[in-house]
């Protein structure tokens, strides 16, 4: 060990070794910066699909909204989700990097994927949205990307399973895993089996487009790609409640109330969250009816079981750790005086608060098979996974980059009262924004469509007036998150750059 | 005197509270969304 460079951070105590800290580093700003971009799509989408307003051309919105797909669902949570992968395999178990060589390999491949399909999709050779369902067919330089991509978050993840194997080899742990590497190990195994899938499907798809094999079925398409495109959300999701638990930990001191009931969650989300993917495939006619209750109406609530433990076991948590500093007085006191004022912990409350009640009771209702053949493919769906990935996993993730930046980056939040004011600004922009998608699409609104006037088509069809006032709140919606994200960037690049910095 | 047995006391009685506070909250607005959907796709 005596070759290694560690320090001691003088915030949280924890021992972090310098090659370690340089990966989470720049996978840190990788996120960051797809985020921005991501970010700015998202607004020209929402500007569009807000009637008053109707911003851009059909051809724009849909390259946009490719791009906004990319880079805001994938390249933002999977180079944070390495990032933490970094933290939770080294940071958190006071040990170093095994592989640092194979964690820069990861990122330059992640960062060369990730630029090539940014450009690719911006010169107008990938019009073919986030699901990419053949017969539409991109420039193979697109698929080129997402594979290359995909190779480095596989290689990301594997790092996680060496660095904790030989970490217990030498002493760095003597038991079981902290709880938030716990949580990571969770998500990272199911990430070698959802990129597994995608090496299944993106690989003869680019040997498709570039007319080596004649054709690709689009069923079994649709059925494999939906084995990356859902289990690459419960990667979140896992990554998600491990922020949960770290975030509390290192806010409030906060200690698992049942430690042995947490993992056993975290089990079944290995277990049983991969066969929600199934919803995407119900108006499918490959499965059988049975196979489809089986999955979506039985097996998929194991799943939300243990998201149900997570949601309580967390606030509980944080309770008993609360009032152990002395808040004790009646039910509430220890609610009132938690840190609201903190970024990182008014981050996971808003999160852990809007993950529930947006996106999880409507992904259960919505995922169910007599439930979904109303809304499938209505922009409800779209106002379901904005609840999960966005006012989830993404306000989450926000909040610990708060914590990261001092930690990791040595240095002061700039602009405090702004920070704290932003995961609200955010938060309210994503829930107004996600339920005024959720209400629309309950009238039939479609999901991604640029004209629902369906102007020029052979057939006309009129929605309820109702749907404009719930598209205006969309987009009054997306426009407080666009405003919050900003914020965000803004203090988290300000902050790595000009922020003070914390000594050693 | 014999030390207070703390072990059958509620660790978190404010979140088991919150909990039942929501799900409350939860069914009303459940049913109320249901009858406002009934409306919507006009359910008789």
């Amino acid at each position: 060990m005596a070759n290694f460079q560690f320090r001691t951070d003088p915030l949280s105590g924890l021992k972090i070794e310098k090659s370690s800290e340089n990966l989470i580093k720049w996978n840190v700003i990788a996120a960051l910066a797809t985020l921005a971009v991501g970010g700015l799509m998202a607004l020209l989408v929402a500007l569009t699909r807000w009637p008053s307003v109707h911003l851009l051309g059909a051809t724009n919105y849909y390259r946009f909204l490719t791009l906004h797909g990319i880079d805001a669902l994938l390249a933002w949570i999977i180079f944070f989700e390495v990032a933490l992968v970094h933290f939770t395999s080294t940071v958190l178990l006071g040990t170093r990097s095994y592989v640092p060589w194979l964690g820069w390999l990861a990122f330059a491949l992640m960062l060369i994927g990730g630029g090539v399909i940014n450009v690719i999709v911006l010169l107008g050779g990938a019009d073919v949205m986030f699901t990419s369902y053949v017969p539409l067919k991109a420039d193979p330089i697109y698929y080129l990307g997402v594979i290359l991509f995909a190779v480095g978050a596989l290689l990301g993840f594997i790092i996680f399973f060496i660095n904790v194997t030989l970490s217990k080899r030498d002493g760095g742990y003597k038991r079981s895993l902290p709880l938030g590497s716990f949580g990571m190990a969770a998500g990272s195994i199911i990430a070698v089996l959802t990129l597994a899938h995608g090496a299944a499907i993106f690989i003869p798809t680019l040997l498709w487009a570039l007319n080596i094999i004649g054709y690709v079925d689009p069923a079994a398409y649709r059925l494999v790609f939906w084995g990356l495109g859902h289990p690459s959300q419960q990667i979140n999701v896992s990554a998600m409640v491990a922020v949960w638990y770290m975030t509390a930990a290192f806010v409030v001191g906060s200690k698992p109330v049942n430690e042995k009931l947490s993992r056993t969650a975290f089990v079944l989300y290995i277990l049983f969250i991969n066969v929600a993917s199934e919803h995407h495939l119900l108006v499918d006619p490959v499965l059988s009816t049975w196979h489809k209750i089986v999955n979506t109406s039985y097996m998929m609530h194991l799943a939300v079981l243990a998201s149900m433990i997570h949601a309580f076991a967390i606030p509980a948590s944080i309770e008993v750790a609360l009032r152990r500093q002395g808040f004790t007085r009646g039910l509430f006191e220890w609610l009132k005086k938690a840190p609201w004022g903190n970024p990182a912990f008014s981050g996971i409350a808003i999160s852990i608060l809007l993950f529930g009640f947006l996106g999880g009771i409507t992904g259960v209702i919505f995922g169910t098979e007599q439930f979904n053949i109303i809304r499938h493919n209505t922009w409800a769906i779209t106002g379901h996974f904005h609840g999960t990935v966005v006012a989830g996993t993404t306000i989450a993730f926000m909040g610990f980059t708060y914590l990261l930046i001092p930690y990791i980056f040595k240095r002061e939040i700039i602009w405090k009262g702004f920070a704290t004011i932003q995961p609200y600004l955010y938060g309210v922009g994503v829930a107004t924004l996600s339920i005024g998608m959720m209400s629309a699409g309950q009238f039939g609104v479609p999901r991604r469509h640029y004209d629902i006037t369906f102007s020029g088509a052979p057939f006309s069809f009129t929605f309820d007036p109702a749907i404009d006032m719930f598209m205006s709140m969309m987009g009054v919606g997306g426009v407080l998150a666009a405003i919050g994200g900003v914020l965000y960037i803004l203090i988290s690049f300000g902050s790595i750059i000009f922020g003070k910095k914390i000594g050693d | 005197m014999p030390a207070h047995d703390h072990r059958n006391e509620m660790e978190a009685p404010g979140v088991f509270v919150l909990a039942l506070i929501f799900l409350a909250v939860f069914v009303v607005i459940w049913f109320a969304h249901l009858k406002w959907l009934m409306d919507v796709w006009g359910v008789q």
